[in-house]
């Protein structure tokens, strides 16, 4: 180019230096036309190339190719109130492999049945002789099978990985946690909680990211819950129940530290969970609750303000009413005081007590402690308790004993923590709760006078009545019995039994409400009982005993003959 | 002029080499540390996994129904029995500590064989 220019300049500039001029301009101005042109493609070149940098600048590296990974939503995990594992994800590998790209199908097979000894072969043989592009081998292998597969250096097989729900605890609080579905959707129990109350929308909007996942704090408490499935476990084999159930429930916040229904599942296989046995009985399941609605019948007596402690009631004669003969299983025939109706668990006091506050009263009493009513709380899997269409007299009298009225063992432990705690309902939570959020959410349902009242009627009834095998030195238990004879095609069953035990600890102060529940127990052996006291009572017993240290009650012993200072009259 | 021009052009010529060089240095150190980050992440991404599933190993090992089977088991040759509700106790219930004893003769042991009238905390007076 320099020549170019040079050339045409120097005879010019010698003769005629004005044309010079004139013809320097005419070459310089083709020559700088070029130069421009030139300058504008490269100019547009490197800015192609400098755009394409940004754009390659701006993307993320792709990953590394192979089959991707099949999107299984992140759930948070699930801990207790000490913040031990409920249910986690796990990341598990799954074998598949590409039948192009197998060199010997047989010498495959047989490495691979070194690792998986179960492996079906001609089944394999099948599946990698075919010219399918992809085939399952085996799902979620463990870590070490995994290692091992690879090891044996198979060409044409690898490894996808796949997250799975996994429960540490298996049965032991299965119908707490719930299940979920193959997508990792939560199907159950807690697990559903957690998808309504906005995982699902998380998930679905691409948010819900492992790693930014906090862990669901539950109010459960692992070790007591252990405790309570492992000991009604032992009570449905000694009792020779169908079912057995427990709940242990935080009188004073409404939470529910550990809660159990046997029959149950194995959520990490829950090939049975839909059977109908197996329903989570405390909550999914309405029963006739028996005698332990008494507490309930003497604490309505004695909230009216009609009824003392001193008043007394005609138990002599049965009550005869329609065609119904109403008569007491222990019956004194004579006038009991109040506290004797409560631990003789007389059936014609109790009627007589629901007399007091008539038809009207009985129902709306009922209603306001919440027996009636559906129960509000995290678990899907509730209930709605039934009773008559229209009220009677025959049946005021008949559920003023428990009978004729269904409601969940759950909610008849939440109305018994109302009659303990000072009279606030609280509703269930299976999240944790301190005491003063609790007192936000409370319902004032009683006077603080009747608490006191049913809190001595409930340690009377542990240490004279029927609740006398439910003592646990130095823990105070106080408590009711209920042996309801359950409806077998339409009549009354004399040999199938609901029982049910409704206790508080420590009772000079209840902070826990144990409400143990046995389906049709026969006698532990021939001849003895198969009452409420003899099974259900003792079962309550025993999970107090192991339960209460870790509930942080401490044993007292000062405080044993506190319910004998005041004497029967 | 045209050495003038020549000398320009060398210069020119050896700053372009030098930055090619130089460039494809970065690019291949970016390269490399790129190569790096991945490998990184993918070991990260390994430990994670490992975590969670040593964690759920840990939760495991720790249910108390398999403690409960193992002290079961073990409970003959450890005389292992559940705790009663007596055997519960707290701080004030223990016994005031003894005083010191002065082991040199046996007439300071039977003197100060006493219990210590201080207790923790308090002032003598």
């Amino acid at each position: 180019m320099m020549r170019f220019l040079r050339k045409p300049a120097q005879p010019d500039a010698l003769t005629f230096p004005i044309v010079v001029q004139g013809g320097r301009s005419v070459s310089g101005g083709r020559a700088k036309n070029r130069i421009a042109m030139v300058t504008v493609a490269f100019v547009a070149i490197y800015a192609t190339v400098a755009g394409r940098l940004v754009v390659y600048g701006m993307q993320d590296p792709e990953g590394g190719s192979g089959p991707v990974s099949r999107v299984t939503a992140s759930r948070p995990d699930i801990v207790d109130r000490n913040g031990e594992v409920l249910a986690t994800d796990i990341k598990t590998a799954s074998l598949f492999a590409e039948p192009r790209r197998i060199v010997d199908v047989d010498e495959a097979i047989e490495k691979l049945s070194l690792v998986l000894p179960d492996i079906p072969h001609e089944q394999t043989y099948h599946k990698l002789k075919s010219n399918a592009g992809f085939v399952w081998l085996r799902r979620q292998l463990t870590p070490k099978q995994q290692a091992d597969i690879m090891a044996l250096g198979i060409p044409g097989i690898g490894f996808r990985t796949e997250k799975r729900r996994f429960y540490p605890g298996g049965e032991t609080a299965s119908h707490i946690l719930g299940l979920t579905n193959v997508d990792n959707k939560g199907i159950a129990g807690i697990e559903k909680y957690i998808d309504d109350a906005g995982l699902a929308d998380l998930q679905a909007s691409g948010l819900a990211i492992a790693k930014d996942l906090q862990p669901f704090e539950l109010s459960i408490d692992i070790r007591v819950q252990h405790i309570v499935r492992d000991e009604l476990v032992r009570a449905m084999e000694r009792y020779h129940a169908i079912a057995a159930g427990a709940v242990i429930l935080h009188a004073k916040t409404g939470e529910v530290l550990a809660m159990a229904s046997v029959p149950d599942f194995d959520p990490n296989n829950p090939v049975n969970a839909h059977e109908k046995d197996r329903l989570n009985r405390m909550s999914a399941g309405v029963f006739e609750m028996g005698s332990t609605i008494k507490s309930f019948t003497t604490a309505m007596a004695l909230d009216s303000g009609l009824v003392t402690l001193d008043s007394t009631f005609d138990a002599s004669r049965p009550i005869t009413i329609g065609r119904q003969t109403i008569r007491d299983f222990h019956g004194k025939g004579r006038v009991l005081t109040v506290p004797e109706v409560f631990i003789y668990s007389s059936n014609i006091g109790s009627a007589r007590e629901a007399d007091v506050v008539g038809i009207e009263g009985h129902r709306e009493f009922l209603k306001r402690i919440g027996l009636l009513d559906r129960m509000q709380t995290e678990l899907p899997e509730v209930a709605t308790p039934t009773e008559p269409k229209v009220w009677k007299k025959v049946h005021s009298i008949t559920i003023s004993f428990g009978h004729g009225m269904s409601t969940t063992p759950l909610q008849t432990a939440v109305g018994a923590a109302a009659l303990m705690n000072g009279g606030m309902l609280l509703p269930p939570t299976f999240l944790p709760r301190t005491v003063d959020e609790a007192k936000a959410v409370a319902k004032q349902v009683l006077n603080p006078q009747t608490t006191e009242d049913m809190r001595y009627l409930y340690r009377l009834n542990a240490e004279k009545g029927s609740g006398k095998k439910a003592e646990v030195e130095g823990y105070r238990v106080g408590g009711k019995t209920g042996t309801a004879e359950k409806v077998v095609n339409g009549r009354y069953s004399t040999d199938k039994r609901f029982n049910a035990f409704l206790a508080a600890f420590p009772m000079d102060d209840p902070q826990y409400v144990v409400l143990t529940i046995l389906d049709e127990p026969k006698p532990e052996k021939p001849g003895m009982g198969a009452t409420s006291g003899s099974n259900a009572a003792p079962t309550a017993a025993a999970i107090i005993r192991r339960s209460a240290p870790l509930l942080g009650v401490s044993p007292r012993f000062d405080f044993d003959n506190e319910a004998q200072v005041v004497s029967l009259p | 002029m045209s050495k003038m021009f020549r000398t320009t052009d060398m210069i020119l010529i050896a700053v372009m080499l030098g930055g090619a060089g130089v460039t494809f240095k970065l690019k291949h150190d970016a390269e490399d540390r790129l190569a790096h980050i991945r490998k990184l992440e993918a070991e990260i991404r390994y430990e994670e996994d490992t975590i969670d599933l040593l964690k759920a190993d840990w939760a495991l090992l720790n249910q108390p129904g398999r403690l409960q089977r193992l002290v079961e088991a073990f409970a003959e040759d450890l005389a292992l029995h559940p705790v009663e509700p007596r055997q519960f106790a707290s701080l004030n219930d223990l016994p005031v500590r003894p005083f010191e004893v002065d082991a040199s003769s046996v007439a300071a042991i039977i003197e100060s064989s006493e219990i210590d009238p201080i207790l923790t905390g308090e002032v003598a007076q």
